[in-house]
């Protein structure tokens, strides 16, 4: 990262630190849902933006794992081995719903794992015994670590806001390991990296599995955030929106579901200014979001300053010094 | 001289188009066989069966004796096998170095220890050497797809090179690359060799790249073998030419 990205990474994280003091409760509510969406948007960029591996699960996952909290602190477990359950659970079955993408790709793969994210609704919604059903699960208790409890609003942002940061350092460095660049090669070229010896199943199913682990952990965020979930929380609607973050923020960079998050939360809530219109407006802007710019935004900021970065170097360089590659 | 590779009676058919028939052949270790030959007759279909691309129906290949027939491309590479493709194949978004880096780090280490590792699989000295060696030097952070047809040709053949195979397959190295270029590749290549005594095999359309760099060449024509023998025999050879320009 260049000294422009890093300040920019700062003054974000400074923002993000002291943005709940100015803002209230409904307010904190709304920056809290989106640390807990960016960590469900980062699993999915990395299957999707990364990997290349298109799915509409994501959704389900967050719903896996807030109904494996729910239910496992109603038993009387407590929210760290919830929290872990959740993450396991959801990274041993994204680590089966990668199977199918190893011999269908693309819009295949798509129909495939929205049919997932549907039996995933039914089963919450049907399951009674287990999930009781469409009315759902109600007070999801907020949880407490060595006397510091996280049931204030604040307290739960910056236990989200916590737990986004670590979460993010460890997928970052993921990404820059040789595992990020097996994931690139996935999705540029699967066969060519087949035969310069990568396992690329083992790496498409490992791409599954943790963007579906981190899914699991946003929901087990999700559950005592708004501490009452239900089947429709999870339904197509939710993995479609993360699917929005993804792409609006910029498929494959890093930072793309940070920023894309942040528009799929709050920037519906600030157009309510424009009344009933707010959704239309919205829709409008995402179709005109993806006309003009489909890499999103991080990838027109990234055009923006290449090109600026490339006016300001002088011209002769390419003359002067040139690849050379014969000599 | 020992046997590299042993291909033996393969046969390959898509529905009623047999395209390997019953090809058998054999490389000797530092050897560079060239296999020529119309466009249609095979040479990239045996490639991919000799690679595990492609399972043939039929025969069998051995590298180093060891029984091949059926093994997945990336264990046949960790096995030191590793190839270029006809149509070019780089990782676009991924800088130069970071192509080669990936083509070695696979063949060492598991999973778990390239996760927690250095970034550079502790491969950057290797990569920088390729670099240096095919001569990609201003070149090495830039994005593989926004260099030149013929650049990207020659890091496809870096990338064949990183991990030090035994034996390289190239599938038309020399296709739709300028002169200049051509005989920057074909100097490299020969070079390759020399140092590292690797054994190749060379499919190529380019008679007097294969003139050049090969030292036995065979002919395929209609999914068969039709000749085998030197170079210079083999451009007099009647049935060759016959293949090539039709009766």
């Amino acid at each position: 990262m260049n000294r422009a990205g890093a300040t920019v990474v700062v003054a974000a994280a400074i923002l993000a630190v002291s943005a709940p003091f100015f803002l209230k409760p409904f307010g904190i509510f709304m920056i809290s849902m989106w640390a807990v969406l960016t960590i469900a948007a980062i699993g999915l960029n990395l299957t999707l933006g990364y990997a290349g591996q298109v799915s509409l699960a994501q959704g389900a996952f967050v719903g896996i794992g807030a109904y494996t909290v729910a239910l496992l602190m109603q038993a009387g477990y407590p929210f760290a081995l919830a929290f872990v359950a959740a993450g396991g659970l959801c990274f041993a079955i994204g680590w089966i719903l990668g199977y199918p993408a190893l011999r269908v790709q693309h819009h295949y793969l798509a129909f495939v794992t929205l049919a997932f994210t549907t039996l995933v609704f039914l089963v919450l919604r049907n399951e009674q015994w287990l999930t009781n059903g469409i009315y759902g699960i109600n007070d999801i208790a907020r949880p407490a670590f060595f006397g510091w409890s996280t049931g204030g609003a604040l307290n739960f942002y910056f236990f989200s806001l916590g737990t986004l940061a670590v979460l993010s350092l460890a997928t970052w460095w993921m990404l820059r390991s040789p595992w990020g660049r097996a994931f690139v090669a996935l999705r540029e070229n699967p066969i060519r990296a087949l035969s310069l010896g990568l396992d690329t199943r083992r790496y498409t199913l490992m791409a599954f599995a943790i963007g579906s682990c981190l899914g699991g952990l946003a929901g087990a965020l999700y559950a005592p955030l708004v501490q009452f979930i239900e089947p429709g929380s999870f339904a197509l609607g939710m993995s479609f929106n993360l699917l929005l973050m993804v792409i609006v923020g910029g498929s494959g960079y890093f930072f793309g579901p940070f920023v894309g998050a942040l528009v799929a939360v709050l920037l519906p809530e600030w157009m309510r200014i424009a009344q009933g219109y707010y959704l239309i407006v919205y829709a409008g802007l995402v179709m005109a979001m993806m006309a003009f710019c489909p890499s999103g935004i991080l990838g027109l900021i990234d055009r923006l300053s290449k090109a600026v970065f490339r006016s300001r170097r002088a011209a002769p360089a390419l003359g002067a010094e040139g690849p050379g590659i014969v000599s | 001289m020992s046997a590299v590779l042993e291909v033996s009676n393969l046969r390959k058919s898509f529905g009623g188009i047999v395209a390997v028939n019953d090809v058998s052949f054999t490389v000797h270790e530092s050897e560079i066989l060239g296999i020529v030959g119309p466009n249609g007759s095979g040479k990239s279909t045996l490639f991919n069966c000799v690679l595990g691309q492609l399972q043939p129906n039929g025969g069998e290949v051995r590298i180093d004796g060891k029984r091949t027939t059926g093994m997945r491309p990336c264990d046949l590479n960790r096995l030191g096998v590793s190839r270029t493709f006809q149509l070019l194949q780089v990782f676009p978004q991924l800088s130069v170095r970071d192509n080669l880096i990936l083509a070695g780090q696979e063949h060492q280490g598991s999973m778990l220890s390239r996760l927690i590792g250095p970034a550079d699989a502790g491969l950057g000295v290797t990569a920088d050497r390729m670099i240096a060696f095919f001569q990609l030097n201003a070149l090495a952070h830039e994005p593989a797809g926004t260099l030149s047809y013929g650049q990207q040709k020659l890091l496809d053949a870096a990338m064949a090179f990183t991990a030090g195979p035994r034996l390289v397959l190239l599938d038309e190295p020399a296709g739709g690359v300028n002169l200049t270029m051509l005989t920057h590749l074909r100097e490299r290549l020969a070079a390759y060799h020399a140092e590292r005594k690797a054994t190749f095999v060379v499919i190529e359309h380019q008679m007097e790249f294969v003139m050049a760099l090969c030292t036995r060449v065979l002919v395929l024509a209609e999914g068969r073998v039709i000749a085998e023998g030197a170079p210079n025999d083999i451009r007099r050879n009647p049935i060759v030419i016959d293949a090539y320009l039709g009766p």
